[in-house]
């Protein structure tokens, strides 16, 4: 038997011989009501392949991509390894290839040319500011908290308002704050999820460089997503934090409080990325309950059981093709059933896909999806 | 001297459009140069083609071996070299496209002749070249001018200009290949068509795009008839996929397909962002939708605020007349 290199390193690098064939994986993986992934099964597919240089066959399975990147494997895996990692590899073998979908070619261009995926141009990145006064980041001259705004949040309108709240958040707490000027490009989180390992590297050094040029003592992420991928970064100094956390601590210290009400039953999403991943479950709650008025209440599947929307792991653009309902739409009757008012939510790829899954069952008239800062809005 | 050649680009025995684009480019400019459009073709067994070009150029240069059966930029590159240095055209047309670019560069770096790529204006001044390519992303157009050569190899854009109308009979000159050889370090493998469903809206012309203010399945035929007297496909929203009105194929969007027809009519569709991402593309956007703060009316360029069950019927019965 012939073992390649490079398969070797995989072997190693995810550790796949420490994997025991349990199958907690697959059994807690939320896209398993949708389609075919068997995420244990790549696993050890990806190991046996490995020794025989079979990885380029796997990558073929269409499977590779339904896989949302929620982390839930890699959560329940009792030996530590991290599943869904195999299936990022695999994508990395196509992407190599290029071969990919023309709609992941157009994403990962665009983060390359303009440092977002949506094909937007760098030079409008700062649009949602437009009629704030926002504190832009100087070169070299320290602040407290670095704000850094998310692709999807700097570019769609429908997001755009999560920044400009936050702006009005931080004012009034009277923090000392910056937000990075147009120099801002993407995390690279997406990327990875797609496979373009490269790219994530490059993206990553690149962002390691200009946080070196606007220190501060934390820097606080819009999404969850960017989140997670620059706690990653190898290399950056600063501690990287959620703007729910920052929040739940100004709020404990008496900096924050709110002047209205906003008496409405809510039940709150736990976003993948905040919570499995990154462990974040109980300041957005603490956030909420400071809402005056607010009934929060909590669905069955929540915190590290929480239901995956289908927003990440590259699935902005990548579709899976089902009979199933999306799970989206499932979070969309469970919230119902508890006659909540408002799905809430800290995510924008979360929003994204509980507003579409609420029109598509048909509540749109009885229930709303809203950032946290949405609804701190409308309560400043 | 003088001559525009127009490097014919085909596949599986079809002229792709960017060739029609070349030569009404290279017809309106050739007297500039003082020479005749010929367009240079290279294939086995295509005369069909080389009569089609006869009708559109003034001269047809055809060099039919099998060796040139399938593209291959190495065969290609010495054959033209060779047709070059026999009749010394003014200006090389050659398709900004996939092959195009195969070929164009390292033409130019072998025979040292002044280069410019995915050109999308040309005329010529004192019998040299002025041309037009873009920076930016499309923000700036730029004007080229060029160092003294015999020859200027330049690469045009596809669909930026306008095709020709063939209207006359140019003469067909069938000559040997130059370079019979089989390329060194380039082989042809195989023909993978892209797979597509029964219509591949990328193509279309015409596009219909649904989306959930159509409500139900049972409203699509009133749709599906708007189509047929615009003569347009249907596509839609993720929204219109899901709720199976469509099938996965015509999803519009980010996580679907991103379209450019001439014409994008979007009947109740919101126009989110992941959505009109996949409609850049489109010349000319119109939108029926009752919400007048509905974000397609910010992309379009011709917006009906009103119910779209009023509207719809109205038109066709309007188009149906016409
Ligand atoms: C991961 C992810 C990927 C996505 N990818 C895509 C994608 O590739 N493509 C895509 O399209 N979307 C995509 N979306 C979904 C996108 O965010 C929107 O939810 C979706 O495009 C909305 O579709 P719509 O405009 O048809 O529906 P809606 O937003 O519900 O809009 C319906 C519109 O119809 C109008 N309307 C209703 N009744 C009438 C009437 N009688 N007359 C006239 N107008 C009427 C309404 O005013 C409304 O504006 C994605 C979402 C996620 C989370």
């Amino acid at each position: 038997m012939k073992m390649s290199v490079e398969n070797q390193s995989i072997i190693e690098k995810l550790d796949l011989l420490g994997c025991i064939q349990c199958g907690r994986c697959t059994g807690g993986c939320p896209v398993t009501v949708r389609t075919n992934l068997n995420v244990r099964r790549f696993v050890y597919d990806a190991y046996q392949a490995s020794l025989e240089d079979l990885m380029e066959e796997l990558a073929q399975y269409s499977e590779i991509w339904d896989c949302t990147g929620c982390h839930t494997c890699a959560v329940r895996c009792p030996k530590g390894l991290k599943p869904v990692e195999v299936l990022y590899s695999l994508r990395n073998q196509i992407v190599e290839s290029g071969k990919v979908e023309p709609t992941v070619r157009d994403a990962l261009e665009s983060v390359f040319l303009e440092g977002n995926p949506w094909g937007k141009p760098k030079a409008t990145r700062f649009d949602w500011m437009e009629g704030l006064e926002v504190k832009t980041a100087e070169e070299g001259q320290e602040v407290e908290y670095l704000f850094y705004v998310c692709c999807s949040v700097a570019y769609d309108p429908k997001l755009q308002v999560v920044a400009q709240n936050m702006v009005k958040i931080l004012e009034k707490a009277g923090v000392d704050y910056a937000f990075l000027g147009e120099e801002e490009s993407c995390c690279g989180s997406e990327v990875q999820a797609l496979g373009e390992e490269e790219l994530f590297m490059e993206v990553q050094e690149e962002n390691v460089e200009l946080f070196s040029s606007y220190p501060a003592k934390k820097i606080v992420t819009l999404s969850p997503h960017c989140l997670s991928a620059l706690k990653k970064y190898e290399g950056l100094e600063a501690e990287v934090i959620h703007y729910t956390q920052l929040l739940a601590e100004l709020i404990d210290e008496g900096k924050l409080s709110w002047e209205g009400e906003f008496p409405k039953k809510v039940v709150y999403h736990d976003p993948c990325y905040l919570g499995k991943q990154n462990e974040v479950y109980d300041e957005p709650r603490q956030v909420l309950k400071s809402v005056p008025g607010i009934e929060l209440t909590e669905f069955d599947r929540s915190r590290e059981r929480s239901l995956c929307c289908e927003g990440g792991g590259g699935k902005m653009w990548v579709e899976t093709e089902s009979q199933q309902e999306r799970l989206a739409e499932t979070r969309a009757r469970n919230a119902k059933e508890l006659e909540a008012q408002v799905i809430v939510c800290a995510c924008p790829f979360c929003i994204l896909t509980l507003d579409d899954a609420v029109k598509a069952v048909g509540y749109e008239e009885e229930m709303e999806v809203m950032e946290i800062t949405e609804i701190l809005g409308k309560v400043l | 001297m003088g001559d525009v050649f127009v490097v014919i680009e085909h596949r599986q025995g079809e002229i792709r459009d960017v060739n029609w684009e070349m030569l009404n480019l290279a017809s309106q400019v050739a007297s500039d140069f003082g020479g005749e459009v010929v367009s240079v073709l290279l294939g086995s067994g295509v005369d069909d083609i080389a009569d089609q070009l006869a009708g559109a150029s003034s001269k047809v240069l055809y060099v039919d071996d099998p060796v040139l059966e399938n593209f291959n930029a190495d065969i290609y590159q010495k054959n033209l070299s060779a047709l070059i240095d026999e009749h010394k055209p003014t200006i090389v047309m050659i398709g900004h496209t996939a092959q195009g670019v195969d070929v164009a560069p390292a033409l130019a770096v072998e025979k040292d002749l002044p280069y410019l790529t995915d050109v999308i204006e040309l005329r010529g001044e004192g019998g040299k070249p002025v041309a037009v390519r873009q920076y930016y992303q499309g923000k700036v157009n730029a004007e080229f001018s060029f160092a003294d050569a015999d020859t200027y190899i330049l690469t045009i854009r596809e669909a930026a200009l306008e095709p020709i109308e063939p209207a006359q009979k140019g003469s067909v000159e069938k000559v040997e290949a130059p370079a019979k050889e089989e390329a060194e370090h380039r082989k042809f493998v195989e023909y993978v068509e892209a797979e597509i469903g029964d219509v591949d809206i990328t193509q279309s012309e015409m596009l219909i795009g649904v989306g959930r203010g159509v409500r139900e399945d049972k409203n699509m035929p009133m749709i599906e008839e708007l189509a047929q007297v615009f003569e347009a496909d249907l596509c839609g929203s993720r929204a219109a996929v899901d709720a199976g009105w469509l099938p996965h194929d015509r999803q519009v969007g980010t996580s679907g397909k991103s379209v450019k027809p001439k014409l994008y009519f979007a009947v109740g569709i919101s126009g989110a962002f992941q959505h009109l991402a996949g409609i850049k593309g489109a010349k000319t956007v119109v939108a029926v939708n009752k919400d007048p703060n509905a974000p397609i009316f910010a992309e379009a360029d011709y917006g009906i605020v009103d119910d779209l069950f009023k509207v719809v019927p109205k038109l066709v019965e309007e188009l149906k007349e016409e």
